[in-house]
């Protein structure tokens, strides 16, 4: 039933099976319309993988004549079961964007200035292949640093192995989700992964601590978060500012920004000093206790209540509902948590509670992944690079993740040419001077580089400092290396497949690394000819073929979530002493805290404001203002002011101002929202906006970019991680 | 005979407005405009003791349409299922529809010139699918049926659930679009967006009267106009005509 929905390009079985399915239409499938249905021409709907953020929905593309018409939900998918966010429905706004970048681009003017010729395909990757031989001539494969995001850079990271350099990097480490890993690592022995396996469907109490769930929207994620708020879950939403998800809230906690660690340490306080802890499953699983028992003792709902400003008699009333709810209590770890330097810290925080409550591994709390098979090719041995890695993971950054590195290590090392000179940045899918701090340190290093490659989609802002541009397809127009989800009740195996044929000059990443491959002569590292041979050997364990994978977009199978569904002896942790660490060894033996302590933020000056930011529904960090359908919907943003502030500023609702830091940084102009729904010490910006490319016709100069204003950073020295909320800011004098 | 409704649960939905952007992706229509519009009512309150709700807005399919009785063309209908519906072959983009509704849920498409509205997805309904904003839905706030139908899911929310329509006492014309939500919410989202009452709704009847005498009172001013000008012309003479 399934498997008439045809993918002809993909498998190369164009007339027969394309004329089968004609001949044989709709009738056995609901999902494809029968013929003539809308106007003259047929109608395809080819399952893939949506990234028009990086959750990795299932959707089906309509296509008409060749052309993408719609994208959906994927209504057979694991995940999100046909359902898909404004973004995901938006699609075809990507695809068809008017200002993508069309033809490799080599510079002919100075860098900065953004002056190209468009050049061949062959062109670009010769001019590439003999750059990267001469730099690794003459400096080492070492001296090129890669600065990946997304699915489609995993074959260019294959790549980039095979070249011999050990600097790869990506923030959605040590600008996003690192601390998290760390911290939850130390504690339960394994992170937590994307997408975050946290039971909200299930849970009888939900604790969001700064994570806005509806303004910040995965999906599949929403669904589970809705649906327990429908089955009557309680919701404690812990956020300086009356997010969407304070309003659908019990208990909301405005709490001082940069006090979570106090909060949470009075709530195990409160939890421990009334017996409210599970305490079998302490037992059963958990060391420390005692030392964390006597750790905690002094950190009373009225110290915390100094410190957070939340009245203790609300924190003893949230802890008591944990208390009451458990196991089944999801205390929602976040996703970005860069924000104070203390991060990691933090992360061990949330664990504890959780461990306390007896949520890990429970129905309501965070469920376990189950590991899927998969194959592998038998590649050649990749070189063992001769210098070190230059970002500090595992050495100035001890439990940094070596797989992820450190992107703003190598920023620094670019800077400093400490521990050796970085001669050459590639950066893929990702506009380094929105997604990572300090922009202005991040130019003066471009400054310091011999070359500077760009591959994207958009012609996004830092490709004006960019030798060379590479035109990327769109998730439409491209095969990804399977997604395998094991972090789901159903884990399973995904692939982005292509709908319609590459627009203008794009190609696949997939084709680019391996094209680049055979003019370095690392093609051995690519022991496949077309995306379908590369799936079918991945594949091959699991017993599904490339085939049905491609028709279905995704397979799921069996999972064992909970704790109670494995052999007592399959209950273990893959910590040092087997059991959840609520004392960690592994930080005293580093010499950091080996229980969380509260440390107080870096408080703003006098008439400054922090500068706090998140997310908006209908866009993805930076990717996707330029998008017709999403910019109708959103084309600013606008910065929260409390009313008290705006009354001391002067300023009314609606007027444009522009925002300046500490450092004298000024920000675009953008709209004041005067709202009682945020605390006087914080301004709130949604992250996105404000950019800087005029080649982004729709998206240039809307409102304000909050990663302008970062100036500062608090870099976490257990992980790197590059704490954001540091920045301060107020109204720029006229 | 169906009587079709939709239910929207304001306790789930986030205002994530998938269901916008699915609405206008499935029928083309162009940005800036929308067949269902997702809105966040004003905070109420004062903090930290706050209050809002988000809300979906769209076409209500109401039981007794103020749209229908304005529209000189005759285009706007009431089909059998209940859903208030546009024949754009006939409809002359006169906009009076867009005023007499008081769910503010029409518009002139800027491409069509013709007004638009959501139909539930008609064509989709026939195909036997949810209508598009239901199917795409994150939060599975939005549940569609027939009330007809006292199995269906919306029957039990309308009936037994609570669900409840967004009317006044001044304006009640059975809008088959229902909510449910924690109470205080319901009622944040009826004094933020209370129906308007419709303006055309009497002006209306007496716009239909007075557009037969009206448009016959143009042509015959046409006629004799084009009356006046020949006699003037055959008055001047031939010779001057030829000029």
């Amino acid at each position: 039933m399934k498997n008439d929905i045809t993918r002809r390009r993909f498998l190369g079985t164009a007339a027969t099976l394309g004329a089968g399915a004609v001949a044989a239409p709709a009738v056995a499938s609901p999902r494809v319309h029968p013929p003539g249905w809308s106007g003259t021409a047929r109608v395809d709907k080819i399952a893939t993988t949506c990234e028009m953020c990086f959750w990795r929905c299932g959707v089906l593309a309509s296509v008409e004549g060749g052309k993408v018409v719609r994208v959906e939900g994927n209504p057979d998918h694991p995940q999100n079961q046909g359902r898909l966010c404004a973004r995901g429905n938006a699609g075809t706004g990507l695809l068809h964007d008017p200002d993508r970048l069309k033809t490799p681009l080599l510079r002919v003017g100075e860098r900065g200035e953004g002056r190209f010729k468009p050049v061949s395909w062959d062109e670009a990757l010769d001019f590439l292949a003999g750059r990267l031989v001469k730099l690794r001539d003459e400096h080492g494969p070492e001296s090129v640093a890669f600065f990946p995001h997304g699915n489609g850079a995993r074959f260019f990271a294959t790549l980039m192995r095979a070249y011999g350099t050990p600097n790869s990097a990506e923030p959605s480490f040590a600008q996003c989700r690192g601390p998290r890993e760390v911290g939850y690592s130390l504690t339960f022995g394994q992170g937590l992964g994307s997408p975050e396996p946290v039971d909200l469907e299930e849970a009888r109490l939900v604790v969001l601590i700064g994570s806005h769930l509806g303004e910040n929207v995965f999906t599949s994620q929403i669904t589970a978060f809705a649906t327990g708020l429908a089955r009557g879950a309680k919701l404690i939403a812990v956020d300086p500012r009356f997010s969407l998800a304070a309003s659908k809230a019990d208990w909301w906690l405005p709490i001082r920004p940069g006090t979570d660690i106090a909060l949470l340490l009075a709530w195990m306080n409160v939890l421990i000093a009334e017996d409210l802890c599970d305490k079998e499953y302490l037992k059963t699983y958990a060391s420390g206790f005692d030392r964390l028992a006597s750790h905690v003792r002094e950190f009373t709902p009225e110290w915390a209540e100094a410190i957070t400003e939340i009245p203790a008699a609300k924190i003893r009333e949230t802890a008591q509902a944990m208390g009451k709810a458990k196991p089944a209590v999801a205390v929602h770890p976040g996703r970005h948590v860069t924000w104070y330097g203390d991060d990691t810290q933090r992360a061990r925080a949330m664990a504890i509670l959780t461990a306390l409550l007896g949520s890990w591994g429970r129905k309501g709390g965070i469920f376990l992944p189950t590991p899927i098979p998969r194959g592998s090719f038998d590649l050649p041995d990749f070189p063992e690079p001769k210098r070190e890695r230059a970002d500090g993971a595992g050495k100035r950054f001890p439990l940094a993740i070596e797989e992820l590195g450190v992107t703003n290590g190598l920023i620094d090392a670019t800077l400093s040419g400490d521990p050796y000179p970085i001669k050459a940045w590639i950066v893929y899918g990702q506009n380094m001077l929105e997604s990572i701090p300090q922009p202005a340190r991040t130019v003066e290093a471009i400054g310091k580089l011999d070359l500077m490659v760009v591959v994207d989609v958009l012609p996004v802002e830092q490709i004006k400092y960019a030798d060379l541009v590479l035109p990327e397809a769109t998730y439409l127009e491209r095969y990804d290396p399977p997604t395998i989800v094991e972090s789901a009740k159903r884990p399973f195996i995904a692939v982005r497949s292509p709908a319609c044929e590459p627009l203008y000059e794009s190609k696949p990443g997939w084709w680019i690394a391996k094209e680049l491959a055979k003019r370095l002569k690392l093609e051995a590292f690519f022991p496949w000819d077309t995306p379908e041979q590369h799936l079918e050997k991945i594949l091959k364990p699991t017993g599904f073929g490339a085939r049905e994978l491609v028709s279905r977009g995704a397979v799921a199978f069996p999972g064992k979530p909970y704790l109670e569904d494995r052999a007592p002896v399959d209950r273990t942790f893959d910590t040092a002493s087997g059991k959840i660490e609520l004392y960690s060894e592994a930080l005293a033996k580093i010499g950091a805290d080996p229980l969380p302590r509260y440390t107080p933020p870096v408080e703003p000056p006098k008439g400054f404001l922090r500068l706090i930011y998140g997310r908006a529904p209908v866009h993805s960090f930076a990717r996707s203002q330029n998008n017709e359908a999403l910019d109708a919907l959103m084309s600013e943003n606008e910065v929260w002011l409390a009313t008290s502030v705006a009354r001391d500023w002067g300023v009314t609702e609606g007027q444009r101002i522009v925002l300046e830091n500490v450092e004298g940084v000024k920000s675009s102009p953008v709209r004041v929202k005067v709202t009682e729904g945020i605390r006087s010490d914080c301004a709130y910006l949604v992250h996105g906006f404000g950019q800087q490319s005029r080649a982004l016709r729709r998206a240039f100069g809307r409102g304000a970019s909050d990663n302008s204003l970062m100036s500062r950073v608090s870099v976490d020295p257990l992980t790197g991680g590059t704490g954001m909320r540091v920045n301060f800011v107020r109204a720029a004098r006229a | 005979m169906a009587r079709y409704a939709m239910v929207t649960d304001l306790r789930k939905c986030v205002a994530c407005q998938a269901c916008t952007v699915a609405c206008s992706a499935e029928w083309s229509v162009p940005a800036g405009h929308a067949r269902t519009h997702v809105r966040t009512t004003p905070l109420a309150g004062t903090f930290p003791q706050l209050t809002s709700s988000p809300h979906v807005g769209q076409c209500n399919q109401c039981d007794h349409p103020p749209c229908v009785e304005p529209c000189p063309s005759g285009a706007t209908y009431q089909d059998a299922g209940g859903i208030v519906r546009v024949d754009t072959d006939v409809c002359i983009g006169c906009g009076f529809c867009v005023d007499a509704c008081p769910y503010e849920a029409r518009f002139i498409n800027p491409r069509t010139k013709k007004v638009d509205k959501c139909d539930f997805c008609r064509p989709r309904i026939e195909r036997g699918e949810v209508p598009a904003c239901v199917a795409t839905c994150t939060a599975h706030a939005k549940y569609f049926g027939d009330l007809e139908d006292r199995n269906s899911e919306v029957s039990r929310l309308v009936f037994e659930g609570g669900a409840r329509r967004m009317e006044t006492r001044t304006v009640a014309v059975g809008p088959n679009v229902f909510y449910l939500g924690r109470p205080e919410h319901l009622d944040l989202v009826l004094s933020s967006y209370p129906p308007r009452p419709p303006r055309l709704l009497t002006a209306g009847a007496a716009w239909t009267r007075l557009l037969k005498p009206l448009v016959l009172a143009m042509v015959g001013m046409t006629f004799a106009g084009q009356a006046v000008a020949f006699f003037t012309q055959l008055h001047k003479g031939e010779g001057d005509f030829e000029e």
